[in-house]
């Protein structure tokens, strides 16, 4: 992905030469990118919610799972800024260190899924014929189904806990991933340089990971944005509906889920880890435009 | 006038005439469209089982006793008193030459059984008696077949039955399982026949103030008074129990107005928060669904009386009552509530016996690390996802990560933890449950008897059975509350707390009786219950 380009080509320079300067094909997506004020945002907001999460121990005022029920339910004050849950616990402390399970689960999902669904695509456009046949045909039955009720199926037959969670989140990813690993695959292999490689007797392995893989990787780091914030959602729905992370580990999702019992004397428990995920899949959903802006323009 | 004209004034003559009969026909039917259906909201999300004889879940056993009558019954709005339902009078005992006991149950001659799809309304006789007594004693076709174990059931005339008993019992034990609950609620023959077991699921038919109309799944189930009751027509026209299992939802539409009555949330914030609304009334009541410990004496590390003793002295009674707040939570002494039943420790009591253990973190430590475990250790525990339970299974966790030990909480769906925990899956297990007499809590959950309900593998056998063979009901209680001791002295079960039954209504809504406790969960709704006009 080093190739260069010429910028300023027939400006002329002091001594009256052409100004050529070399840009890297990623300085100038940056470039793209930092143009994009909302982008620049979401890409502000993440750098935030990643600290917060680094920095949780060093933020959280309080133990997140430490329990007082005989104050439980207590109102926002100087003390706890959120209030108490319903086991007298600090939802402040709780929401900084949901931040850590949303950001793991997000990322790793989507890393488990990408890379799955990615091999998937690439295979089945490289190799065509049966292979493709067969994976596609997978790929079409698991996109056929919406992503809550493949996360709640993957749940069910695995069970519950936060790398089953990963596993379930990521299999529900999977397809989209290897749909559009698909596609440019196919086109791909027909390249010169692929045949070129493959006169030169380099190994099908290497031609994939050298040779496709990076001319599709624009759409897949697209997808990856945008997915971490569906990731993130589908973690808060499955632990809203119970199958999420067990308790005591603060999510946002089962926090909701515990809020809405108090919607209507003490709402605010429900609706802060909900501003939480927003604002976290909106920065996601704000980085992933910018980057489709960049790297698949013709998506836009 | 033209032809045209005159039919036009006879039509309209005929209209006039036609409305003033309607309103006429409306008139005479006024009786009936003054009475109100009340429109009850219920905690689930749809019904179980309408066959009493198998209804076991709250929304169940509200439906079918207002479709249902024992032979006797609690007393509206307690259980502490039983007067006759279907009984002429209350059954009397004779003791028998052989060893055995006979009870002689005369029955009123004008109870009705309700017409169904397949059969008309006929009155009841003693045949339908022994039908239903000998269904509820069945392992094929009752639930609580072995509460009814050894009985022999027989129709001496048309309107008099005998039940014969091996072993006698006294009137605490023998009369509350032929009143109205679980096995006791009476099952007419011909409507049971003809609708099938199958049938009888969704489309229960009894003898109550209210007929089964309508079972719409997931959504709701519709009663019609049944105005040949022989207590009398209901105030009510009926009554519509929403499964509504959301209780934001519940709270909002019992505000609009949409719910007359609504099952509120087991936390005393909740009921002083929602009676400050006007034209609402909060009412707390029993029967108190009590949470006990129970601790597996058989699985290691527990196997070690001081890591059991660990753990009872790591739980605060006061930390989970928090959970719901006075009145609505109160303390229990023993697994067996005193303020309930017979057989049961009171405060005083426990405290005597040395069994009322109190919370001492630094103690638990000690008695951990005498058994060697001065690191703590860590289990896997299985909770329901219902609040009852998992809210408890989280204190408890956040209690023994206290002295060390490390729990790591699977919630599951409720069904599931219910069999998960009868494959012995906890060894530290919470159950909630109600029982009308201490026998039923030390039998089922303390003795072989129980089976896979005998979750600690503890056996106080001897103490019940002494118990059951007494009539005398002093002794009798005595010896279970000896029974109680035992088991919480060897640290296998524990009783901690129970919750009250919440519930808020109009206020225009009147049941007909005081409510103090009505053992099948919900306020209880008769032929006497109204409301009043807005």
């Amino acid at each position: 992905m080093a190739q260069a380009s010429i910028a300023g080509a027939g400006s002329a320079g002091q001594n009256g030469a052409p100004n050529i300067s070399l840009v890297s094909q990623r300085t100038r997506a940056w470039r793209t990118f930092r143009r994009n004020k909302s982008a620049l945002f979401g890409l502000g907001m993440i750098v935030l919610v990643i600290a917060i999460a680094v920095l949780a121990p060093l933020l959280a005022p309080y133990d997140p799972i430490v329990q007082d029920t005989v104050n439980r339910l207590e109102r926002p004050s100087s003390e706890h800024w959120l209030g108490l849950d319903h086991f007298g616990r600090d939802v402040l402390s709780r929401i900084i260190y949901g931040t850590q399970v949303a950001l793991i689960i997000g990322i790793a999902s989507v890393a488990l899924g990408g890379v799955l669904g990615t091999a998937m695509g690439i295979v089945a456009g490289y190799f065509g014929g049966r292979i493709s046949s067969l994976i596609m045909r997978v790929v079409d039955i698991l996109l056929s189904f919406p992503d809550l009720i493949t996360g709640l199926l993957v749940v069910a037959v695995l069970g519950t806990g936060m790398t089953k969670l990963i596993i379930a989140i990521g299999l529900t990813i999977a397809p989209r991933f290897a749909r559009i690993a698909y596609g440019p695959t196919l086109s791909v292999k027909e390249k010169e340089f692929v045949e070129a490689a493959r006169a030169l007797g380099q190994r099908t392995r290497i031609i994939l990971s050298r040779h496709i893989l990076p001319n599709v990787a624009g759409e897949l780091l697209v997808l990856a944005s945008l997915w971490t914030a569906q990731a993130i959602r589908l973690e808060a729905s499955l632990s809203f509906v119970g199958l999420g992370v067990q308790p005591p580990t603060p999510t946002w999702g089962q926090m909701i889920r515990d809020g809405t019992v108090y919607l209507t004397n003490f709402p605010l428990l429900a609706i802060a880890p909900g501003v939480a995920l927003l604002f976290t899949v909106f920065a996601f959903n704000l980085v992933g435009d910018g980057l489709r802006d960049v790297l698949d323009p013709k998506s836009k | 006038m033209t032809k045209r004209k005159r039919s036009v004034a006879l039509l309209m003559s005929f209209i006039l005439v036609a409305t003033s009969f309607g309103g006429f026909l409306g008139a005479s039917g006024a009786g009936a469209q003054d009475r109100e259906t009340l429109v009850f909201g219920i905690n689930a999300a749809d019904i179980g089982n309408l066959d009493p004889h198998y209804a076991s879940a709250t929304q169940d056993r509200a439906i079918v006793d207002m479709v249902f009558n024992g032979l006797v019954r609690f007393v509206p709005g307690t259980v502490s008193e039983l007067e006759p339902d279907i009984a002429a009078e209350m059954p009397t005992a004779t003791e028998n030459e052989d060893g055995t006991q006979t009870w002689t149950v005369a029955l009123r001659d004008d109870v009705m059984c309700q017409p169904s799809s397949e059969t008309e309304a006929y009155q009841l006789t003693s045949a339908d008696v022994v039908f239903s007594l000998q269904k509820a004693a069945s392992d094929d076709t009752s639930n609580y077949a072995s509460a009814y174990a050894g009985w022999t059931v027989e129709a001496v005339d048309d309107q008099t039955i005998e039940i014969t008993v091996e072993t006698p019992v006294s009137d605490a034990l023998f009369l509350p399982t032929i009143a109205n609950y679980s096995g006791g609620f009476i099952i007419c023959q011909q409507p049971f026949e003809a609708l099938g077991a199958d049938g009888f699921i969704t489309n229960p038919v009894g003898t109550g103030p209210f007929m089964f109309q309508e079972y719409t799944p997931q959504n709701s189930v519709v009663l019609a008074a049944n105005d040949d009751y022989f207590r009398g027509a209901p105030a009510l026209s009926g009554v519509e129990v929403r499964f509504i299992a959301d209780g934001t939802t519940r709270e909002l539409a019992l505000q609009s107005g949409e719910l007359h009555v609504a099952a509120g949330l087991p936390e005393a914030q909740w009921a002083d928060r929602v009676s400050e609304q006007e034209g609402v009334v909060v009412d707390v009541f029993g029967v108190g669904e009590v949470l006990f410990l129970n601790i597996n004496t058989t699985i290691e590390p527990f196997d070690d009386p001081l890591v059991r003793e660990a753990i009872m002295l790591a739980i605060s009674r006061e930390g989970h009552i928090a959970l719901s707040g006075a009145p609505v939570g109160e303390a229990v002494y023993s697994p067996v509530p005193a303020q309930l039943m017979e057989g049961g420790l009171t405060e005083e009591e426990a405290t005597e016996a040395d069994v009322n253990y109190e919370q001492d973190t630094a103690r638990a430590m000690e008695l951990l690390a005498e058994a060697g475990y001065e690191d703590g250790f860590e289990i896997d525990l299985v909770t329901s996802e219902m609040d009852s339970y998992r809210l408890n299974y989280e204190v408890l966790a956040d209690e023994l990560r206290q002295i060390g030990v490390t729990v790591n909480l699977e919630v599951v769906q409720h069904a599931a933890m219910h069999e998960l925990i009868r494959q012995d899956e906890n060894a530290l297990t919470f159950y909630v449950a109600y029982r009308p007499n201490a026998d039923v809590y030390l039998s089922q959950f303390f003795t072989e008897e129980g089976g896979v309900t005998n979750f600690s593998k503890y056996d106080v056998s001897d103490l019940v059975e002494e118990a059951r063979a007494t009539t005398d009901s002093a002794e009798q209680a005595e010896l279970w509350k000896q029974a109680n001791i035992n088991l919480q002295q060897d640290f296998a079960g524990y009783g901690i707390l129970l919750v009250n039954q919440v519930y808020a209504r109009q206020d225009t809504v009147d049941y007909g009786h005081e409510l103090n406790a009505v053992i099948n969960l919900y306020p209880g709704i008769d032929e006497t219950t109204s409301i009043s006009g807005d």
